[in-house]
């Protein structure tokens, strides 16, 4: 007890041991974060995205930078603790505001780097999904993934440090409405086959093999799958939206 | 004594192209760079992104047979022509390359392999599925034994317009394709029926047991064989599908196309 008091009337050594304690805690939290990132996989996944590159050729990683920047958080928040202990700066709003703003920060930052890397990823996954297309105007929709997943990353760090992002959300709000009325409109014929061939695969009203008239096309059942039938007869073959099999109806043929 | 790399000299002058079979990413890259001749790529996957590229549907464990299926892809594809010289990179003994050989394209060296996975009427990968499957159920066989099987790939709404069901079909609406593992497990319980098991385009496993009723007029296929690939062969005379035959009595594997023998493959082999 009574050194307890010693200790306590001394803020300087307090201060100290708080920073000492700060500075070992911060190192094993580094060390436990890269441990725990490397043992959940994440160099592998995010091998090859521009981000890990640029890292790599700084002469570090993703990993080790994310791991680094948890050790200084932990840092700060000991250096900022010590400061207040040993009363160097007296003034208690300034105190207030900084340890609000300190975690603020550390999260913006990391918002950040994770939204880089799964931008990234995004890009080089999609580019890869389409590498098969060898259309030039399919190359700017990788590009586009990775720039809406940066805008949303960059919005949700900027709202973390408390800058005004209203006419960003406007803009976001507009993008995804144009996305979602766009893409609904383009992909509304899919969606109506696709709903009819979940039926036609389930249920099987007609399989391969049968002889059926659909419309006015008539033939032998190749292929059914969830958007399209494949009907042939001797010359033709039709390729039957799945939407137009239960507008028009089946017919099965029997001879 | 001269070097050996002098030695071998002769080997590479005036190639009209080399083909790198299986690459990695690195090695491509660098012969690229700083290529003369057009480089050709025969590999399972175009991994390297190559333009020139033939896709190579098994792998041969025989380096003259890889050799002579990936000059006869690119012969197909007009990459190569007859009497061009190539220059072949392959990987012999180790996972790199570590042998060259120089090859003279000829038009004979046609063996219709190539064929049977390009042209056919169900997708290349169905195929492979379908022919990998049938060489590792000639390996194993079924608990020990030696099994026949009988696979007819593609046109599947025809076959079964020309066969009949010789029991309940174990895969009516079921929703299977070849090449997923449990699939092949499948495949191999019901090998030991007797019957033919009928695939889609897309390799969907459309029916077991089906009894296949083609006329066998004009079948050509050689003497000897039994009555499962008499059956493989004239349904694909009838039809535009691909029939792939394990035989039981030889242990081969055979593929039948437009009723003639195109390919007979020793599952030992692979």
């Amino acid at each position: 007890m009574v050194e307890w008091r010693m200790v306590a009337d001394q803020p300087a050594a307090l201060a100290a041991a708080v920073l000492a304690v700060g500075i070992l805690l911060g190192y094993l939290v580094g060390k436990l974060n890269k441990r725990l990132l490397t043992a959940a996989g994440v160099p592998g996944a995010i091998e090859g995205t521009p981000f890990e590159r640029t890292a790599q050729s700084l002469g570090t990683s993703t990993v080790t930078i994310v791991a680094r920047l948890s050790s200084w958080f932990v840092y700060g928040v000991a250096v900022l603790t010590a400061i207040h202990i040993a009363r160097l700066v007296n003034a208690q709003t300034f105190w207030l505001r900084v340890t609000s703003f300190v975690p603020q920060l550390f999260i913006a930052a990391l918002v950040l780097i994770v939204g880089f890397v799964v931008a990234d990823k995004a890009e080089l996954v999609i580019s890869e999904r389409l590498r098969g297309v060898k259309l030039p105007e399919v190359s700017i929709l990788p590009k586009v993934v990775k720039y809406s997943v940066l805008y949303i990353a960059s919005l949700v760090a900027l709202g973390q440090i408390g800058v005004n992002t209203d006419a960003l959300i406007v803009l976001l709000a507009v993008y995804v409405f144009g996305l979602v009325f766009l893409g609904g409109l383009a992909f509304k014929d899919f969606l109506a086959s696709g709903a009819a061939g979940v039926y036609l695969l389930l249920n099987e009203p007609y399989g391969i093999g049968d002889n059926v008239r659909i419309g006015k096309h008539e033939g032998i059942v190749q292929e059914v799958d969830v958007f399209v039938t494949h009907i042939e007869n001797d010359e033709e073959e039709f390729i039957v939206p799945n939407s137009r099999v239960l507008e028009e109806g089946i017919v099965r043929m029997r001879n | 004594m001269p070097e050996a790399s002098e030695l071998f000299a002769e080997l590479l002058p005036d190639v009209d192209a080399v083909v790198l079979f299986s690459p990695s990413g690195s090695y491509y890259e660098d012969v690229i760079a700083d290529a003369q001749v057009p480089v050709l790529v025969v590999s399972d996957e175009n991994a390297v992104g190559a333009e020139e590229f033939v896709e190579l549907p098994l792998e041969f464990d025989d380096v003259a047979d890889r050799i002579r299926f990936g000059i006869e892809g690119a012969l197909e594809q007009g990459l190569v022509e007859d009497g061009d010289v190539v220059a072949c990179a392959v990987s012999m003994f180790s996972d790199e390359i570590d042998t060259v050989t120089r090859v003279r394209v000829d038009e004979t060296m046609e063996s219709g392999i190539y064929n049977l996975f390009s042209d056919s009427r169900a997708e290349a990968s169905v195929i492979r599925a379908v022919l990998e499957l049938a060489i590792e159920l000639g390996q194993k066989g079924q608990k020990g034994k030696p099994v026949g099987a009988l696979f007819v790939v593609g046109d599947a709404g025809k076959v079964m317009n020309k066969s009949r069901p010789l029991s309940y079909n174990p895969f009516e609406k079921s929703h299977v394709h070849v090449g997923d593992p449990i699939v092949n497990v499948m495949l191999k319980e019901f090998s030991r029926l007797d019957g033919a098991f009928v695939i889609s385009d897309s390799g969907k496993i459309v029916s077991a047991y089906r009894y296949l009723e083609p006329s066998a007029e004009g079948v050509d296929i050689p003497k000897g064989l039994g009555a499962r690939h008499m059956a493989g062969g004239a349904v694909t005379r009838d039809t535009n599908a691909t029939a792939i035959v394990l035989s039981e009595s030889d242990g081969l594997v055979r593929a039948f196309k437009g009723g003639e023998l195109v390919l007979e493959l020793d599952p030992e082999d692979y």
